[in-house]
């Protein structure tokens, strides 16, 4: 192996004072935009591309910076989803469960000390990864084509019922409802407008911002206005630092959700949501019924935010070594590496290695330069939740508004986000659970075009979807998937309780 | 009994209207043509498979509702018709008015509602949206409406 | 009698002003796409060069305006800024090919002013490095023998860009096209995943999208579908012509302005355009970016633009895309 060498010379390239300053400066950028409620590492990444090119920066410190960004928003974005219930992403939906439940207990810092840690932990695992396997994951991501993706959206869609309230007709329905938004806008497949009303700006569907930010933010103030009508109660802040119990008790979920992140964030089109919806729930089945997820395990947010940093370690992988984007985000980095005039693709390792080796070095700089950021915000972050809620919903809002209205600069956007905002407040009143929303809406377009470009290339022949061994492996998954709950259920009676009550 | 059914009988009506949906929303997609050039499933049958599962649902919310909800006090729904219309007016204004300007009245119509005093609601909000509005325009280079009265 | 002389004064430099030479102020270049992309590049190259250049006296501000695969930005500038003299937009054959389907709603080409093109990328008709399609002929026998087995997977929708491209060399070949198995995928690098996986046989992408990927032999490049052979790495490459099939798919980069402009307006900007596409820097910028030597600007791109159009929609008629 001649890694090692490369390596080092990486980490002389991201050593130097420029391209230190930057991953500093795109953690901190990063972080404080992805806590930006609204605002996410896609959008993030897309607003500060043009600065970029402005700083006029060498190619490896102009990705290296974009890569701290990226990082950083994948960091921050747990932190709305904790603090307020509003994910500004479809890889911190499924933190919102557990998340908000224990900021409402008062157990909002050890929440996103968990978050940060597994972030860290599973940030570097993905980069060792990166760096070991690259290649070798690279053909693992070709291997997948329309039928694989079409049975990983279905094992997606199996781990429903763990998000899922107390009723689970009423998550059904909510899923049915983010699969119909899924299906607005221009078919790819026959050029035909669905359910789009004649409106030119409802052809490219359902942006997820602008029905997250309505579903979640914009009915949260609505539920808080109600209750202040009838005397509200504040959040403690509680303590803001993780106890080692604590941190020994999450660390199996960190490794399990990093591991599975990183292998499903491999995968192009399919990342960090994916990811993290299925390391809930796998999570959550490991554990049965003596976990407490949904009501505040911390585990429900180690898992997932591991597994969503994970992913953007993994969605490297198909970027350096073939030059194909695996995720909305890296697709930018790429449009932006091109820009810069490094062709990204199986020579760059060869053509650019102070690129490639340089962001490598960097991301392990940028890693560790996260944790050491984001500890002592933490107990700034908690304290968000003592300002008074007249200032801090508002103001919620008002950012939340930028990031709905500046990706695309449209203020049809925004009226969107209000009619969505008075559907989630109907929804939260009569019992129905708000993710499986975002679940359909993210899964819902992979899975109706996958399917139909399986079917296209088989000549209509569904035996297609069953022809190879990581379809067949996915299928049993998701039937597994579904079966667990009886399955584990019947181990759990004769395990412990002990652990439930960390 | 009685009490029982009639706080069941909002999952029913939820029920009915969205069975409602599925109809129509099925019916849309059954109009939806491809031209000669498509795959085998073409562009209805996902959605009519929505449909379909979006009925049956409905259908056993009317069979085994839930008990229903605890609606607020009639005080509360116009408070509620004021922030959508001012979310609305707010996405009609943002243009015109620019970011600072519309994004204070928002804010503090908003605070106003929390319970706040006027006065201090409007200054926060001046305050935090020109904050914003700096640190994203000079900032990051995020473009943000200026707003046609102050340019003019 | 002195204020008069102010107003003599002040009338006149406003009506010179007005006859001389239009300066932007503020100019603006619309993005109909989101930030690393085709259209902002185009955007932000050019802006950023014309500035260096002194072409323009200010920064050119790009906006992002996505939707309706830019059809979102074309009913803003018709609808909103159609006398807005600072304002360029990038388009491409996309905008076209979608003008001439009807995808912008009521929108036609004449509701703009077409511009200039300044850069081109041209079609290729690509499959795998180990495919065993060696040559283009290879692959049209056996496409001919049965269309069903070969699919062709692009990174545009049904009736975008890549999938003209296969149903022109169908035609050119006596294929029916309906017989064409076409596989949209979200932007050509997922197709490009797909081919490598084998999942499907061809992908009729542009130059610069496998350059990478042809430089390291993991992809056959079949064809190239420009009137003449494109240089390094290309140069070996047999044009669609030489090999009998009179396909031509140029990919030019460029710009439409609101149809209400003043006239002086455009000509300040073709000229601008002008100067820049004999820039040794923007030869450079080309060159670092794949893209191939095109440029045309004010009245000949306004008749390219009218003839582009109109075939776009015979074809689109014959092949069954539009009614």
């Amino acid at each position: 192996m001649d890694t090692l060498p490369l390596l080092a010379n990486g980490f002389s390239v991201a050593f130097q004072p420029l391209n230190l300053f930057l991953v500093f400066i795109g953690a901190l950028v990063g972080t404080l935009i992805g806590v930006l409620p609204g605002i996410g590492p896609i959008s993030g990444v897309a607003l500060l591309v043009p600065l970029t090119f402005a700083l006029r920066l060498p190619p490896e410190s102009a990705i290296i910076l974009l890569a701290g960004i990226y990082y950083g928003a994948m960091y921050g974005g747990s932190t709305t989803s904790i603090l307020l219930n509003i994910p500004g992403e479809t890889s911190s939906v499924v933190t919102t469960l557990d998340g908000h439940q224990l900021a409402r207990q008062g157990r909002a810092g050890p929440a996103l000390a968990v978050a940060a840690w597994g972030s860290f932990i599973a940030g570097t695992l993905s980069v060792l990864g990166l760096m070991l396997l690259g290649p070798l994951l690279a053909q693992w991501a070709i291997r997948f084509g329309p039928a694989e993706y079409f049975a990983l959206m279905v094992f997606g869609f199996s781990t429903l019922s763990a998000l899922a309230g107390k009723n689970m007709a009423k998550a059904l329905v909510a899923t049915l409802f983010g699969l119909m938004l899924a299906t607005v806008g221009l078919d790819p497949q026959s050029n035909v407008a669905r359910y789009t009303f004649g409106q030119l700006k409802l052809y490219d569907g359902m942006d997820f911002l602008v029905v997250a930010i309505g579903l979640f933010a914009v009915s949260e103030v609505l539920m808080l206005l109600e209750e202040k009508a009838s005397g509200a109660t504040k959040a403690a802040v509680g303590r803001v630092y993780l106890s080692l119990k604590e941190f020994l008790f999450s660390l199996g979920a960190i490794f399990r959700g990093g591991i599975l992140g990183f292998l499903i964030g491999v995968l192009p089109g399919a990342g960090a949501s994916i990811a993290s919806f299925v390391s809930y729930t796998v999570e959550k089945r490991f554990h049965g019924p003596r976990g407490r997820f949904g009501q505040g395990d911390l585990r429900g947010v180690a898992a997932p935010e591991s597994a969503n940093n994970a992913a953007a370690g993994g969605a490297m992988i198909p970027l350096l070594t073939l030059g194909l984007p695996g995720s909305g985000t890296t697709a930018i980095m790429l449009g932006a590496l091109s820009s810069l005039g490094v062709n990204p693709g199986p020579q760059m390792f060869q053509q650019h290695p102070q690129v490639v080796w340089g962001l490598i070095a960097s991301m392990y700089v940028g890693n560790a330069m996260l944790l050491v950021l984001n500890l002592p915000l933490v107990g700034l972050f908690v304290r968000l939740l003592s300002v008074p809620r007249w200032f801090l919903l508002p103001a919620v809002l008002a950012v939340s508004f930028i990031g709905v209205y500046a990706v695309n600069n449209s203020p049809f956007d925004l009226l969107l986000m209000t009619l969505f905002g008075l559907v989630g407040y109907l929804m939260r009143k009569l019992d129905f659970p708000l993710a499986p929303v975002l679940l359909g809406l993210v899964l819902g377009n992979l899975m109706e075009i996958n399917l139909r470009r399986a079917l296209a290339i088989s000549n209509g022949d569904w035996g297609v979807l069953f022809s190879g061994p990581i379809a067949i492996t996915l299928w049993a998954l998701a039937v597994l998937s579904l079966a667990s709950p009886w399955v584990l259920s019947r181990f759990a009676k004769r395990g412990s309780l002990d652990d439930a009550e960390v | 009994m009685a009490m029982r059914s009639k706080r069941a009988a909002t999952d029913r009506v939820l029920g009915v209207l969205l069975l409602g949906l599925a109809l129509a929303y099925g019916w849309a997609a059954k109009g939806l043509e491809a031209g000669f050039i498509s795959d085998p499933l073409g562009p209805k049958t996902f959605p009519l498979i929505i449909a379909i599962c979006l009925g049956l649902s409905s259908l056993y919310l009317i069979a085994r509702p839930d008990p229903g909800p605890s609606w607020p006090g009639a005080g509360f729904w116009p408070r509620l018709a004021l922030v959508l219309a001012s979310l609305t007016a707010y996405a009609y204004l943002l243009v015109p008015l620019g970011f600072v300007i519309s994004t204070t009245l928002e804010m503090a119509l908003l605070s106003f509602l929390f319970g706040t005093r006027t006065w201090k609601g409007l200054a926060a909000g001046l305050i935090f949206s020109m904050v914003v509005y700096w640190l994203f325009t000079r900032g990051l280079g995020v473009p943000l409406p200026l707003g046609k009265i102050l340019t003019g | 009698m002195k204020r008069n002389t102010w107003l003599v004064l002040v009338i006149s430099a406003w009506i010179s002003s007005l006859a001389f030479a239009f300066t932007p102020k503020n100019p603006e270049c619309i993005a109909p796409a989101g930030a690393g992309g085709g259209w902002d590049f185009t955007c932000r190259s050019v802006g950023q060069l014309l500035f260096e250049l002194k072409l323009v006296p200010q920064q050119i501000k790009v906006t992002n305006m996505t939707g309706g695969g830019g059809g979102v930005a074309f009913a803003h500038v018709v609808a909103q800024r159609n006398e807005d003299a600072n304002l360029i937009i990038a388009a491409s054959p996309a905008t076209t090919l979608r003008l001439a389907q009807g995808q912008f709603s009521r929108f036609s080409e004449n509701d703009v002013r077409w511009l200039g093109a300044v850069a081109a990328d041209f079609g290729v008709i690509a499959v795998k490095a180990d495919s065993p399609y060696k040559t283009l002929g290879d692959l049209m026998a056996a496409w001919k023998a049965d269309p069903s087995k070969i699919a062709v997977g692009g990174g545009s929708a049904v009736g975008g860009q890549d999938h003209m491209k296969v149903l022109l060399l169908a035609k050119a070949a006596g294929i029916d096209p309906r017989q064409v198995k076409y596989v949209p995928f979200d932007g050509g690098g997922q197709a490009i995943t797909s081919l490598l996986g084998g999942f499907i046989q061809v992908f009729p992408g542009d130059a610069s999208e496998v350059r990478a990927q042809f430089e390291a032999g993991t992809v056959r490049v079949l064809a190239v579908l420009a009137s003449k052979r494109l240089p390094a790495p290309y140069a070996s490459i047999s044009t669609a012509k030489e090999l009998g099939y009179n396909v031509e798919w140029i990919v030019w980069r460029g710009f439409y302005v609101p149809k209400g402009m003043p006239i002086e307006a455009y000509e300040y900007w073709s000229n601008a355009l002008k100067k820049l596409g004999q820039s040794s820097q923007w030869a450079k910028i080309r060159q670092d970016n794949s893209l191939g030597e095109f440029f045309m600007a004010g009245a000949p791109f306004q008749v390219f633009i009218a003839r582009q159009v109109s075939a776009f929609r015979n074809l689109s008629k014959e092949l069954g895309l539009i009614k």
